[in-house]
């Protein structure tokens, strides 16, 4: 079964997802080929170990993102049985447009794959866990570090093919990434801080480790309370916002049960405190007990290696 | 030029998901909502409207109840409503989803259409990339905002560096994100004027797009796997193992 | 969580399709803008005049008025409003109330073409805040024997006297105000600048303290002779207007208790105590239980009386019977619910302690508890025992 990968790209090089897509290619029995838009990272996945071909597919089109224009050219120089692609948004769009070319289906954002071919996804936000057979050709997205990554030690051969389509999206303003903050209630990672971090301005150690991983921060009510430097749209909890995100850090935040009320269906909790007898660590999944001035230091460098 | 506005009722994003018979019983979803990203796109198709661009057709395929969020969509200013009656929409794939969908907007003549980015169900993504193919539209996503430009169309999207502003012309797709427009709320006259916008009900067949055989099938839904209990651990030298399991074991970061 | 209102009988399928996209345009918007805003609109002791320019913009105020650019929504339309606001806070609830069947209604069903014309467009939208004054000082449930006086002076009347709890007051920019004129109670209109008007604001409630109470003050307070109210005389006036009211009030009481049934049921479900939630507990289903039963009663109730009032098929003892009940049963699942928070039900992290504070009063105003007895003990026994002169 030949298998089309979709190359995942970061900052000018090969994301690492990639070498999962591969992994998995080779788990439903599949012979990949990488297709390299605008040529990034063709060098880094020939080194993907399984990889039989690596094509660099370079044009004008890639200097600009249209999905359309890109699956258009990436399309062109490749058939297959199977297209697979990283469940990002330009993977997920790109691997769809091409799927609509072809007059194939897709299923995005797989977490399992089996041959068959039998897909497992999460759906309704992970509340449910569906699995499907789809027929061969189709495509199909794959979520980031559900699937084992192909080794290193390929010498795949690497061509280059230049094919280019018609480009319908113009840039006309690049605009920064804006330094505001998120709102706890859109954010999907949350980092809130309690009474126990001591003194609001310690609430900047928070902030970094937010901008770190694009989390949004919060706060207890006994901080919003105590700190006017800590606005009442930052609190959580009963009489704050109620949040659901994927991963609730609570530092230095005992539980109340008012607190609980506002954060305890996020899907993961991680609790850090002094005190082990803390009401926080009996709703945690992950509880460290410590100071914020030994953990906050940790859990910066740990993420920095991510 | 005509803008259609392409919604999907999901079951509120704050319902219970319960399985039963190895299939998410959707009949005790206890709320069902226009998808959230949705809300965004049908608010700056109004806005696109009320600037001068013509009339807003909102388009649905799914189950009878669905109806209702198009009236919602009547009751804020949407002008027409199609609705495509498919009862058991999980039994589609999405080539007869894009193709039911790409037909229902040719038949409304629009050729500017808005769209979620994902669904709040599936989240899958699929759909506004395959209409554009299908309409031969060039397709912008992750949109927080589209404003008139000339005789084109201004898009504020996400890009890897923050955002871009992008210009592209009809026919075009915009797949939104969750934007910076607020959302507006209805009132009791548009309510009112809802009761008269009576949506046209078609089947797949009406629009020449045949659903009788899937590519894909469903095999079962399951509740999600029970997560571990808690674990503690002492000192701050655990936070390395801990990191390491949010990224491999829960799959949050 | 989304807020999810008991609902037991199912009542919501008994709604028409407006009805129901009404009910949830309200419903979201107090998620949005009461509940996060209430404590400390409370705390301050103000009513923030963006509910009211929102209220106006949603287009609900008169709601069940036709004409006039009036909503002309059904009566049961307008007890779900009065629901959704008072499941916020009975102060808003008390806001529309006052607005809708206190202000607009008398000049609606009383006024003369030139006042409808010109006061109702801008109360419906909520430019013009209306108030109501009927109650005074010394005399509450006896408002026939009032003391406040019109005198004909030619060319304009004279009014002097003084009202009091006046919703609204302060804020107002028009009053209807009901005098004795030759021995005979009229509404009049009087406007916040007329000479020998003041609407002082009373202070120090424990109780809707998000609304705005006050007493109205005429000392030789002069207005035009086109601001009395032509097509009423007599209490019948009054009354008709508090006929609205309370039956708006019984819608409200329900939504107040469902708050309060709501969070007694989620803290109940997550307060461990001996190892167990306390929902677990058999003392503390009894009292859910109860809470179930006396709503989904009080709604059937107030169901039932809209549907006969937009059928035209009620009398007044049918509303006093709605308010009476359905306020009563909220008071006690207010404190019931205060109960079951244990401790904390005294915080204002829960709405329990301020429903039940609210409560209290929406008990007492327009018409007390004990009053509605009588009108119903009146009705059926054909003696009245307001008085005992016969």
């Amino acid at each position: 079964m030949d298998v089309t990968v979709i190359a995942e790209t970061s900052g000018g090089g090969l994301h690492p997802v990639t070498a999962q897509l591969v992994g998995a290619a080779a788990s439903i029995g599949g012979t990949p080929t990488v297709l390299c838009a605008g040529g990034t990272g063709a060098t880094e996945a020939a080194s993907i170990s399984g990889v039989v071909k690596v094509i660099s597919v370079v044009g004008d089109c890639f200097e600009t993102f249209d999905s359309g224009a890109w699956a258009k050219a990436l399309n062109s120089v490749t058939g297959g049985d199977v297209i697979i692609a990283a469940a990002s948004p330009s993977g997920r769009e790109i691997a769809a447009t091409m799927a609509a070319i072809r007059g194939i289906p897709i299923v995005q954002d797989a977490t399992d794959l089996a041959p068959g071919i039998s897909v497992t996804r999460p759906i309704y936000s992970g509340k449910a866990i569906e699995t499907s057979t789809v027929t061969t050709p189709c495509a199909i997205t794959l979520r980031a570090n559900a699937f084992e990554s192909a080794g290193e030690g390929g010498s795949a051969e690497v061509s280059t093919v230049n094919q280019s389509a018609d480009v319908a999206v113009a840039v006309r303003e690049a605009i920064a990434k804006a330094s505001e903050r998120l709102d706890v209630a859109e954010a999907d990672i949350i980092i809130s801080g309690g009474r126990g971090m001591g003194d609001p301005a310690n609430f900047s150690h928070l902030n970094e480790i937010s901008d770190m991983i694009g989390a949004a921060v919060g706060a207890s009510r006994a901080a919003v309370d105590t700190w006017e430097e800590i606005p009442h749209g930052m609190q959580v909890g009963q009489t704050g916002k109620t949040v659901t995100p994927s991963l609730y850090i609570a530092v230095g935040i005992s539980g109340a049960i008012q607190h609980l009320a506002g954060m305890r269906t996020s899907k993961y909790i991680v609790a850090i405190n002094k005190d082990p007898d803390a009401p926080i660590f009996g709703v945690a999944d992950y509880g460290i007990v410590a100071t914020w001035e030994a953990a906050l230091p940790a859990l910066k460098e740990e993420l920095g290696k991510l | 030029m005509g803008i259609a506005v392409l919604l999907k009722q999901v079951p509120d994003t704050t319902a219970k998901i319960s399985v039963s018979g190895g299939r998410v019983d959707e009949s005790a979803v206890s709320k069902w909502s226009m998808s959230p990203y949705d809300e965004y796109a049908l608010e700056s198709a109004l806005q696109l409207k009320e600037s001068g661009g013509g009339d807003l057709v909102a388009i649905t395929c799914g189950p009878a109840r669905a109806v209702k969020m198009l009236t919602d969509a009547a009751a804020v200013g949407a002008d027409s409503l199609i609705h495509i009656l498919v009862e058991d929409l999980s039994a589609l794939d999405s080539t007869q989803v894009q193709a039911i969908l790409a037909a229902a907007v040719a038949h409304s003549g629009s050729d500017i259409v808005f769209c979620g980015k994902q669904a709040a169900d599936t989240n899958a993504g699929s759909t506004g990339p395959g209409v554009a193919h299908l309409m031969d539209a060039s397709c912008v996503t992750m949109v927080s905002e589209v404003t008139p430009d000339g005789g084109s169309l201004m898009a504020m999207r996400a890009s890897p560096n923050g955002n871009e502003r992008v210009s592209v012309s009809a026919p075009c797709v915009f797949a939104f994100d969750k934007g910076i427009i607020e959302l507006r709320r209805p009132n009791v006259r548009g309510i009112m004027m809802a009761k008269k916008k009576v949506a046209e009900t078609l089947g797949p067949a009406d629009l020449g797009v045949d659903i009788s055989t899937s590519s894909v099938s469903i095999v079962g839904h399951t509740p999600p796997p029970q997560k571990p209990p808690g674990q503690k651990f002492e000192g701050a030298d655990s936070v390395a193992a801990v990191v390491s399991k949010l990224r491999d074991e829960a799959n949050v970061i | 969580m989304a807020y999810e209102a008991l609902d037991f009988y199912d009542i919501d399928s008994l709604l028409t399709d407006e009805e129901r996209m009404v009910r949830d345009m309200v419903r979201d918007w107090v998620d949005e803008k009461i509940l996060p805003n209430i404590e400390k609109a409370c705390r301050d002791g103000v009513f923030p005049d963006e509910w009211r320019v929102d209220l106006g913009e949603m287009g609900i105020l008169g709601a069940p008025l036709k004409g006039y650019g009036c909503p002309g929504l059904s009566y049961i339309a307008y007890g779900l409003i009065c629901q959704e606001l008072e499941r916020g806070d009975s102060g808003v609830r008390s806001f529309a109330s006052v607005q809708g069947s206190l202000a607009m209604y008398p000049i609606w069903d009383f006024g003369s073409e030139e006042q409808k014309n010109h006061y109702l467009p801008k109360m419906t939208t909520g430019e013009w805040i209306g108030c109501f004054g009927l109650t005074e000082p010394d005399y509450g449930s006896n408002p026939g024997d009032m003391i406040t006086r019109a005198e004909d002076k030619g060319d304009h009347y004279l009014l002097n006297g003084a009202k009091m709890w006046i919703t609204n007051g302060t804020i107002a920019d028009l009053a209807v105000v009901w005098a004795k004129l030759d021995g005979v109670i009229r509404g009049f209109i009087v406007e916040k600048n007329d000479p020998g008007f003041t609407a002082p604001e009373m202070t120090g409630k424990h109780s809707l303290k998000a609304s705005v109470t006050s007493e109205l003050v005429f000392q030789d307070c002069k207005i035009p002779k086109d601001r009395m109210l032509p097509h009423v005389k007599g209490l019948k006036g009054p009354f008709s207007c508090l006929n609205n009211a309370r039956f708006g009030i019984s819608w409200g009481a329900v939504g107040a208790a469902q708050s309060c049934f709501n969070s007694a049921r989620e803290y109940a479900l997550s307060r461990i105590q001996f190892d167990h939630p306390i929902a677990s507990f058999q003392l503390v289903q009894n009292k859910l239980a109860w809470m179930l039963r006396e709503i989904t009663k009080a709604q059937l109730l107030a169901y039932h009386l809209g549907k006969k009032k937009d059928e035209g098929t009620w009398i007044p003892e049918h509303i006093s019977l709605a308010k009476m009940n359905n306020v009563d049963i909220a008071l006690e699942i207010a404190r019931m619910a205060r109960d079951i928070h244990g401790a904390n039900g005294i915080l204002d992290e829960y709405p329990v302690m301020r429903h039940m504070a609210n409560l209290e009063s929406v008990k007492t105003y327009e018409g007390t508890h004990d009053i509605h007895n009588l009108i119903l003990g009146r009705h059926i026994t054909g003696i009245q025992a307001f008085t005992r002169e016969s």
